[in-house]
């Protein structure tokens, strides 16, 4: 609150002096800014004088018929800035600018782009300016959530959408990205702390390495029949991608073997002598959990009843927990009760991996890149399209032949997606 | 899925084909993306058809009848017999040159235009129906660009003939005797003016208490100062009730009141100091109604694709445009003033989006202009809302009657207002321009740089500004805001809280 004179202005048309017509307000009155307060006569015109501020009218300094010299105080005004009597935003205006970080837009396009918060910046510019330089260097460091990855690959290329033709190939956005400074796997020399997604993963991974005696079995199946169903579905009108027939395959696998659709739970430690030494709990439905690279680092969105579901409901689902896992606005919801998970590591190229299980789980599967290789082809070996993939599973409660089974029904399945296609129409969900 | 249904396999499908649209489309084929754009009319949508363009081509045609008032007074004397026939088909030949180029753009960028309506089919796939014709499409991603359509009165509907929409009233062939006006927004006096000048006697019948409802108050004053001076009637605070036969019932401060459209007028009147041209006809007196605009979502099938609108029928976006895993929206139907730059600028952000990457819409501002007489611009935040959102705001208004170029123009009214952060280093940073005077509209684009990058009144005041011209006055609007007005008087009431 202030006191504010509003003088006789200078209009700027050599005036000097004004006569007061009449009053529009009176002391006491409350008025908006531009209202008009007062008409005066000058030798061209009869002008209103609007209010330079919202506020309350405190006195009038003149009465009609005086004469009023350019500079003399008219009125005294309490310069309010009340809320009720801003006008309505401007609908020009967008987000409001007061306590933005000061940077360029260039610099908040490059912002958003390398993942960084420009309010945890700041700048070196004039007048504690943000520079594309700067940011650079905070998208060096790493964030408080953890470790920083460069941005997703373009769907059409990579990932668990895959492309029309279903071969995973690496982009080339990703290798640009690799290979920079700021990119996968770097982060600066020092001390960082373990936070965020790193942290949960870490942990994880630990429990899973030094409690689950993994074994793991890996082969490679011919992907020629995948890939022309993958097609011929998508001719035929069909919404389904490769991603989707994976887990269409390893749902009808967990219907057959439900032993790798389950959990070991070690006995209480407070019942340990002469009471059970643990329990094995087959789960009842099948929850695929999709291993999903962010640029926080892994999230595993679940497709629940992953068996009861058709392919286009399948991809759809694979579509929008993937999307939403990347874009770091997937619901906790969605994260929980997973009861077996699939990885496509291949999307980052590679043939084989050794999956690490995510306890409670007890099995994951894991598929290499879509890519021509030589395989034997009735006594011959021809260049065929094949999809490697890869079996992790807990020794204690799986033993090799039933992992073996397991894959080898899945992989049946997908190497010959007719039987894959039958298996959806005829067994059908709900079974 | 319907069987028998065969779709066709396409990497990105925009919608719609106005500035936002066309925008997306060639920006994505820039960035490699095979690109089909669905348009169920025209391409350019309604900025280049029937809105921005032929709007300002109307109003540049009314600027030049309306010389011989102007000239006059600098001592040449002019006669202007306006034949809006003919002005039409010159309106025709500038927005057939301009759709042509985007056409040719889109050509050259291997864009696929398909013509028909489009609407979801299931998430993944649009049903595109033109006629008794329908196609579908399978989609990697979807832009939505369907823009907006003028909001009908429910108590005054289009006919057509006396009770037009903006489209219809751009396309007139002869000037209406009386042009009743109902909006006072951009539209309203846009159109108000130009057919002012042109030789209608306008009325303009304005809700709120002011024309530009929603704009500062100030460039408010000043435009229905210029108007009224024009001889148009402008009735703020009245709400129209209805038709009556020729006459326009409406409510005002002081009561109902009957406003006659007008009937047949004789040719030759009117004022713009000149003689309007051509036989007047049967509708002489004719209601535009220009109230707003309604965003083009209720026939997309958006429950079916997963995608949410707000109460006002807006699709409700993520900060990249996304408002659903592939279904991207921009422009008139997402929240924010329905500009066309505006559209322009969200294709940009949504083409990175639907290609992977990591984008925001965050402009610090999306400039206005109107096209008034005079024009008015706005930029930014004003004083109150900057006050409001928490920042002790300073703010200078610059006369134009101080300007050098505007009295050499004739044309002192007006103002130039800065509003920028109080203290700091520089003087603060400027938060927003505010300005109302001939010719503003091309200075808001300095402004608005002024505002993205931060500058703060001594940068603008520092920086040379070429005279004698209307951009001097941004730059000493910025030293008036530092207590060191250089063409007009220091003034008290300037100094605030």
């Amino acid at each position: 609150m202030a006191r504010v004179e509003f003088a006789l202005p200078d209009v700027g048309e050599g005036l000097e002096e004004g006569e007061i017509v009449s009053w529009l307000i009176g002391p006491g009155d409350t008025v908006v800014r531009d209202q008009p307060l007062v008409e005066v006569q000058t030798d061209k015109a009869l002008v209103e004088l609007p209010s330079p501020v919202a506020g309350q009218v405190v006195s009038l300094a003149f009465a009609p018929g005086d004469i009023v010299k350019v500079g003399q105080t008219l009125v005294v005004l309490e310069d309010g800035h009340g809320g009720d009597t801003a006008p309505a935003p401007v609908p020009g205006a967008a987000a409001p600018a007061v306590g933005r970080p000061k940077a360029a837009p260039a610099v908040r396009k490059l912002a958003v782009d390398r993942g960084v918060d420009l309010g945890t910046i700041t700048g070196t510019g004039p007048a504690g300016r943000i520079l594309a330089s700067d940011v650079e260097a905070a998208a060096a460091r790493p964030p408080a959530t953890g470790v920083h990855l460069p941005p997703m690959a373009p769907k059409t290329n990579a990932g668990w959408e895959a492309p029309d033709s279903g071969v995973h190939l690496p982009s080339p956005e990703r290798k640009t990205n690799a290979g920079s400074t700021d990119g996968l796997g770097w982060m600066e020399p020092g001390r960082h702390p373990l936070r965020g997604i790193r942290r949960v993963t870490a942990e994880a991974m630990r429990r899973s390495w030094s409690e689950i005696p993994h074994l793991t079995t890996l082969d490679e199946v011919d992907a020629t029949g995948l890939l022309a169903v993958r097609r011929r579905l998508a001719d035929a009108g069909i919404d389904t991608t490769i991603g989707a027939l994976l887990v269409a395959a390893v749902a009808r696998g967990l219907r057959r073997y439900p032993l790798l659709n389950a959990s070991l739970e070690p006995a209480p430690t407070d019942d340990a002598p002469g009471g059970s030494a643990g329990s094995i709990v087959v789960h009842p439905d099948r929850n695929i959990g999709l291993a999903v690279a962010t640029a926080d680092g892994l999230v595993v969105p679940v497709i629940r009843n992953a068996d009861q579901r058709g392919l286009a409901d399948l991809a759809a689902e694979v579509r929008r927990l993937t999307a939403a896992a990347r874009d770091r606005r997937v619901d906790v919801a969605d994260l929980r009760g997973g009861t077996f998970t699939i990885s496509n590591y291949g999307a980052f190229g590679g043939r084989f991996a050794t999956p690490i299980i995510r306890p409670p789980e007890v099995g994951i599967m894991g598929f290499g890149a879509i890519r021509p290789r030589p395989f034997v082809v009735d006594g011959e070996v021809k260049a065929r399209p094949t999809l490697p993939w890869a079996l992790s599973a807990d020794h204690r409660l799986i033993d090799g032949d039933v992992a073996t089974a397991f894959a080898e029904y899945v992989t049946g399945l997908l190497a010959d997606p007719i039987a894959l296609l039958a298996e959806l129409l005829v067994a059908g969900p709900g079974r | 899925m319907v069987v028998g249904e065969v779709a066709t396999g396409v990497d990105m499908l925009v919608v719609g084909g106005g500035p936002g649209g066309y925008a997306t489309a060639l920006r994505a084929a820039a960035a490699g993306r095979t690109v089909t754009l669905v348009e169920r009319d025209r391409i350019g949508g309604v900025c280049l058809n029937v809105g921005c363009i032929p709007s300002k081509a109307l109003i540049h045609v009314a600027d030049t009848a309306g010389l011989p008032a102007e000239a006059a007074a600098i001592g040449v004397d002019l006669e202007a017999t306006v034949d809006l026939d003919r002005a039409q088909s010159w309106i025709g030949d500038v927005v057939g040159r301009l759709t042509g180029g985007v056409e040719q753009l889109l050509r050259d960028a291997g864009v696929t235009v398909v013509t028909g309506s489009a609407r979801f089919a299931t998430a993944r796939r649009m049903a595109v129906t033109s006629g008794d014709d329908a196609a579908f499409f399978e989609f990697g991603s979807v832009v939505l660009a369907t823009g907006s359509r003028p909001v009908e009165l429910a108590t005054l509907p289009f006919d057509g003939h006396r009770v037009l929409d903006s489209t219809a009233a751009l396309a007139l062939r002869q000037v209406p005797g009386e042009l009743t006006v109902v909006g006072g927004g951009y539209i309203g006096v846009e159109l108000g003016g130009a057919f002012a000048k042109l030789g209608s006697q306008v009325t303009i019948v304005e809700l709120a208490d002011q024309v530009l409802p929603g704009m500062p108050l100030g460039l408010a004053r000043v435009l229905e100062r210029a108007l009224r001076a024009r001889g148009v009637t402008i009735r703020l605070g009245t709400k129209v009730i209805g038709r009556d036969g020729d006459d326009l019932v409406v409510e005002g401060p002081t009561g109902e009141a009957r406003l006659p459209l007008g009937a047949t007028v004789d040719a030759g009147t009117g004022g713009a100091g000149g003689r309007v041209g051509g036989p007047i006809g049967g509708s002489d007196g004719l209601v535009v109604v220009a109230v707003g605009r309604r965003p083009n979502t209720d026939s997309l099938g958006l429950p079916g694709a997963g995608v949410r609108i707000d109460a006002d029928g807006r699709i409700v976006v993520a900060a990249d445009r996304r408002a659903a895993p592939d279904v991207f929206a921009i422009g008139d139907i997402t929240a924010g003033p329905a500009l066309a730059h505006k559209a322009t600028a969200e294709a940009e952000v949504a083409v990175i989006a639907a290609g992977g990457g990591r984008a925001a819409f965050d402009p610090a501002t999306i400039p206005a202009v109107v096209f008034s007489d005079p024009q008015v611009a706005t930029v930014g935040l004003t004083a109150e809302q900057a006050t409001e959102a928490g920042a002790g705001a300073i703010s200078f208004r610059f006369p134009l009657s101080a300007s050098g170029r505007a009295v050499t123009l004739a044309r002192p009214e007006g103002y130039v207002e800065i509003v920028a952060e109080r203290g700091g280093a520089g003087g603060g940073t400027v938060l927003g321009v505010h300005m109302v005077g001939a010719g503003v509209a091309e200075l808001a684009a300095e402004a608005a740089l002024a505002v993205e990058m931060g500058a703060t009144l001594e940068d603008v005041a520092l920086t040379i500004a070429p005279h004698p011209t209307l951009s001097e006055t941004l730059a000493e609007a910025a030293m008036g805001a530092l207590g060191r007005p250089l063409h007009v008087r220091r003034r008290k009431e300037t100094s605030g809280p």
